[in-house]
């Protein structure tokens, strides 16, 4: 039973959040058509449904193609650790309270770690590592380029992200990801509480994910395809579906630290059964994630890439300062109020 | 001497001459249609008006006479009005006939029509028709309407040829050219009339509707037909040689060559019949190997065998490069005397260009040490040798010996043939291997003519190992910026190699130490070697060739 | 044509867009966030404007005549019309086109035995319609091309047939063009 349960856990949120994963691709692909007044793949499968299916069969039977000079190794583990990395985060996001199945209370989160907020930081940094790597690995300039664009951006921002961070840290009084969630009670969501602190998070998370407008690192117009330009096949799929990924687990974490996570403010004054409401507040949850994934999805579609000088700019001479001002304003208020 | 003035440029001309000649001898070319340098004057296409300061009218240039004082205008506003005019009256009954002319694109009626005419037709009636396809002869297809009535070809029959054939009949615009009642345009120099005609009235029935000439490339050859050795041009597309054509040259052939070269002595070259690689006698008979395999076996056969057990005949038909080295090499291996085979045929000759010697270079091959054999059963002395088993092994290069009837009941008693072939035309039967050489058209060389004129050949056809761009062929638009998956690049190519490095790829594997990259070094070193080629060079040669010194001495009377 | 249509009006240099300096920007466009908005609402609304997306295969779209297709060679009297005289052939920007020409029986005199077009090179630019003394190629309306080989693109005489009544529009138009 000890066992169990995890592994149980672990296997449900694997298969929603890759379910969630692929459908995103195509619902990228049908909301980018119709911002642009087109209709997008609706081929496969009724309305198109079955489209990430083709392209998982697609990318698995290409041929996968190691440029002569490459590392083989290191060019066959990168792709790994992104979608490895991307996935692991997940691991300490609470999405809901804790709910009784069979007389058994079982909490809605697969590791609740005392301090989850620096185990999120440190594993967006080593997100890095797969683009870097992927980059050097492949001996090629387009890649290399990408791969150095990422890590310098990855550093500018998350100074910014880590410093933003730290003022709902000092309103819940913890590092504990579920306790930020319970102190986001009734109307005293962060957002509300750290306006300055939720854009700047969301700012950083759209750089540490190469989302646009920071997607510098895979810069077409520039570098092809960036880090990835050497990759084929199923190597290729894997920095697709980490991207995605990455994407998912970011609205997650926003959504916990800032929206609340799975709280719905004043459930309890409906009256509900306990497993009702958790059951409501575990979808909760997944529509505020979907939201924002859908925000990261309108955004691409709406503003331009930055450019190189613009996007160093804005991490170092903008976004610092305000998480820093913000921090000592926290601070402040929470010292003498 | 007498000055005159032509456009403003001033110099003295012969009074004997017409002014379109002193004109032409000036670099300034003026308008003709009917004049020809090697013909006689008519004076009846009217194109070539010019003013003439104080004469009361304009004069057509190609019978006018120079006179001192002289001063031409061939461009004033008076010739450009005149010139229009007689555009106008040629196109009048002229077809719209040029999509289907095989003369378009090198046609005179179609260049003065863009450069002299104002292109805008006032007739509106009907022309006058006139047959079309009429065949003039064997080899010449008229198209009645297409003439313009300058009588060139009529003159040529006349003058050139000496044989009274072509007549106009008719009048005004009803003229037709005909041959006379129950004649053919059918002299040996017929088709020349298609080169003289300026424009596609006469064509050639061999070449009709085979290619646009703006589709080949043209190479400067020698015809290979008679040991005269006009200069040709070689049209080649899609690695096929389509036509022949003569190129001038005033001491060999004039503008002329004549029909039995124009048309029999490119076809072997696309022919079914070519060695498409060298070929090895094994048990199940004739088997196509690489180069380096066949030269082995040659060399290891030739090292079984004494020097004077090995006959070896040189050709009249290979370059002199590919001669001095067949000798240089049988020197090597201790053969006493190579030989070659005369191809004369007695009494087919005339004192136009047509020559009894029907190979294009028996001067040459003497010249570098090969001996003709006697002109009547040439063969017999060898047949002799072989049938008393003193001869055991025989070296052909670029020879058909093989195919001789009578011969081969005595060939087939040697120990080891081996032969240089381009086609296969007898020789598989009886040769153990067989060296593909490539023909005069794909290969680089000098072939010595009967006045002892060393002129060069060039490829036109490329060989496998050959490449068009990168070798220096003329190459047509097609070669220029067609790709290698484009149908019109695939025309066949053979594995075949000249007469002179497949000898030097022998000599190298014999142990000889020759050093020849290009078949112009083996020229050089006959230069150096030989007295009669002394001093000569390819530059020397250049385009109308150069005699070698020993014939320099040969007035030029007895040369024609 | 009488007179080249003179450049568009916006290539004039007097008339590009003004540069922004940055020192130009307000407060507010500096911090992005309403550009940002305001970005958003058009992208947002466009997601419910109606589409412009044709479902092909089943949806088909008929081209107007002087629409340049795939260029036939026009079929009269069950004959082609073209006389093999090569000028396409020559003004083909592509070399897409390869004739070989023979003697015929018929009055034209002379009829393309072989008449090839490499689809694959083909730009579609017409210039073989134009150059035709005989107006025997012509663009047709047809704009469906797919092969599985490179041989397969390279299309016959089979193929390039098109008999004239299927290209009346064409002719028209090209004939009123002229
Ligand atoms: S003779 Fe010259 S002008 Fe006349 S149809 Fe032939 S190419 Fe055209
Ligand atoms: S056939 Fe040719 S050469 Fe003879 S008269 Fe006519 S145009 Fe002149
Ligand atoms: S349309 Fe243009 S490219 Fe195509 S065949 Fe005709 S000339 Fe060539
Ligand atoms: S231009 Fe016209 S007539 Fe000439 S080959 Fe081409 S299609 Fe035939
Ligand atoms: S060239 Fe002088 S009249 Fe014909």
């Amino acid at each position: 039973m000890e066992l169990l349960i995890p592994v149980i856990k672990i296997s449900v949120v694997l298969g929603v959040l890759l379910g969630v994963v692929a459908y995103t691709v195509l619902v990228e692909r049908r909301v980018a058509a119709a911002i642009q007044n087109r209709v997008g793949p609706n081929r496969v499968g009724w309305n198109g449904l079955l489209q990430p299916l083709a392209d998982v069969i697609k990318l698995v039977m290409k041929e996968d193609i190691v440029p002569k000079q490459a590392n083989r190794f290191i060019h066959d583990l990168a792709p790994m650790i992104s979608m490895a990395i991307a996935l692991i985060t997940f691991a300490v996001i609470p999405f809901g309270d804790s709910i009784t199945l069979f007389g058994q209370a079982i909490k809605l989160q697969i590791a609740s770690v005392n301090i989850g907020i620096l185990y999120i930081l440190a594993m967006t940094s080593l997100g890095v590592y797969g683009i870097t790597l992927s980059g050097w690995s492949s001996n090629s300039k387009y890649s290399l380029l990408g791969g150095l664009r990422s890590s310098a951006q990855m550093l500018s921002y998350e100074l910014a992200m880590g410093l933003s961070v730290i003022g709902v840290v000092m309103i819940a009084g913890s590092l504990e990801l579920d306790k930020i969630v319970q102190t986001q009670h009734g109307w005293m969501w962060n957002i509300l509480l750290q306006p300055v602190g939720f854009v700047t998070f969301v700012v950083a998370s759209f750089a540490e994910t190469n989302r646009h407008p920071f997607d510098l690192p895979e810069a077409e117009p520039e570098l092809v395809g960036g880090y990835h330009t050497e990759y084929s096949g199923l190597k290729f799929g894997l920095f697709f579906l980490a991207e995605y990924t990455n994407m998912v687990t970011s609205s997650a974490v926003i959504t916990t630290l800032f929206l609340g996570g799975w709280q719905i403010p004043y459930i309890g004054l409906a009256g509900l059964p306990a497993f009702w409401v958790s059951i409501l507040q575990v979808l909760a949850f997944c529509v505020k994630v979907y939201l924002l994934v859908l925000f990261f999805i309108i955004i691409r579609w709406t503003i331009p890439r930055f450019r190189y000088d613009q996007l160093m700019n804005l991490g170092w001479k903008v976004m610092l300062p305000l998480s820093v001002l913000n921090l000592l304003v926290t601070g402040l208020v929470i010292l003498y109020l | 001497m007498a000055k005159i003035t032509i456009d403003g440029k001033e110099f003295d001309a012969d009074p004997k001459q017409t002014i379109i000649q002193a004109a032409l001898d000036q670099g300034i070319s003026i308008p003709h249609f009917c004049w020809h340098p090697k013909l006689s004057v008519a004076g009846n296409c009217r194109i070539c008006l010019v003013e003439v300061e104080k004469m009361p009218k304009l004069a057509i240039a190609c019978s006018t006479l120079v006179a001192d004082g002289m001063i031409v205008k061939t461009e004033s506003a008076k010739v450009v009005n005149a010139r229009e005019a007689v555009m106008e009256f040629l196109l009048i009954n002229h077809p719209l006939d040029c999509p289907i002319c095989d003369e378009a694109g090198e046609c005179k009626l179609q260049d003065y029509a863009y450069r002299l005419s104002v292109g805008v037709s006032r007739f509106d009636f009907n022309k006058v028709r006139k047959p079309k396809r009429v065949e003039l002869g064997p080899n010449v297809t008229l198209d009645t309407e297409r003439c313009i009535m300058c009588s060139r070809c009529i003159r040529f029959c006349d003058e050139i040829a000496k044989e009274t054939q072509l007549v106009f009949t008719q009048r005004g615009d009803h003229v037709e050219l005909t041959t006379f009642p129950g004649e053919a345009l059918d002299n040996p120099y017929a088709m020349n009339t298609i080169d003289l005609c300026p424009v596609g009235a006469l064509t050639s029935s061999d070449f009709r509707f085979k290619a646009r000439v703006w589709e080949m490339s043209s190479t400067e050859s020698v015809c290979q037909g008679c040991s005269r050795g006009c200069n040709t041009k070689m049209w080649v597309r899609n690695n096929e040689v389509l036509r022949l054509t003569p190129r001038f040259n005033a001491s060999v052939n004039d503008y002329w060559m004549c029909d039995e070269g124009r048309l029999n002595t490119f076809k072997h070259v696309n022919a079914e019949t070519r060695f498409k690689a060298p070929m090895i006698r094994k048990q199940q008979g004739l088997v196509e190997v690489g180069w380096d395999e066949a030269i082995a076996r040659v060399v290891s056969e030739l090292r079984s065998f004494k020097g004077h057990e090995i006959a070896a005949v040189a050709s009249a038909f290979a370059t002199n490069e590919d001669n001095y080295l067949f000798v240089k090499l049988m020197r090597h291996l201790g053969v006493g005397k190579v030989v070659y085979l005369p191809h004369v045929k007695r009494g087919d000759q005339d004192d136009i260009l047509i020559r009894e010697d029907k190979t294009p270079n028996s001067c040459g091959a003497s010249a570098v040490g090969a001996t003709a054999l006697p002109e009547h059963g040439p063969l017999a002395g060898l047949l002799e040798e072989i049938q008393r088993g003193v001869i055991k092994a025989l070296y052909v290069v670029d020879d058909d010996i093989l195919t001789d009837p009578v011969a081969a009941e005595a060939f087939s008693r040697l120990d080891f043939v081996v032969a240089h072939a381009s086609n296969d035309n007898g020789v598989s039967a009886l040769a153990d291997v067989i060296l593909a050489s490539s023909t005069y058209a794909e290969r680089h060389g000098t072939m010595t003519n009967f006045q002892g004129r060393v002129q060069r050949i060039r490829p036109a056809v490329a060989t496998a190992e050959q490449d068009r761009a990168l070798d220096g062929f003329s190459m047509s638009r097609l070669d220029k910026f067609g790709s290698h998956n484009d149908r019109w690049m695939r025309g066949a190519r053979r594995d075949a190699r000249p007469t002179w490095r497949i000898l030097a790829n022998l000599a190298g594997v014999l142990g000889a130490k020759w050093k020849y990259a290009t078949v112009e070094d083996v020229f050089a070193e006959m230069a150096s070697t030989l007295p009669a080629f002394k001093g000569l060079s390819y530059q020397r040669v250049g385009s109308q060739g150069v005699v070698l010194p020993a014939n320099q001495e040969t007035p030029a009377s007895v040369q024609r | 044509m009488d007179n080249p249509p003179s450049t568009s009006k916006s290539m004039t240099p007097d008339s590009q867009p003004p540069i922004i300096h940055k020192k130009d920007l307000s407060f507010l466009d500096r911090i992005y966030i309403p550009q940002i908005v305001n970005g958003l609402r058009i992208t947002i609304t466009q997601i419910f404007r109606p589409k412009f997306t044709r479902q092909y295969p089943e949806e088909r779209w008929t081209p107007p005549p002087s629409f340049r297709g795939r260029p036939v060679l026009v079929e009269q009297n069950g004959v082609e019309r073209c006389v093999a005289c090569g000028l396409c052939a020559r003004v083909c920007p592509a070399l897409a086109i390869e004739v070989q020409g023979s003697e015929t029986e018929l009055l034209k005199e002379r009829y393309p035995v072989k008449f090839e077009i490499n689809m694959l090179r083909c730009i579609f630019c017409g210039f073989c319609e134009e150059a035709c003394p005989e107006e025997a190629i012509v663009m047709s309306q047809e704009y469906e091309l797919t092969f599985t080989s490179q041989d397969d693109a390279v299309f016959g005489k089979e193929k390039l047939l098109m008999s004239v009544e299927k290209l009346r529009d064409r002719l028209e138009f090209l004939r009123k063009n002229r």
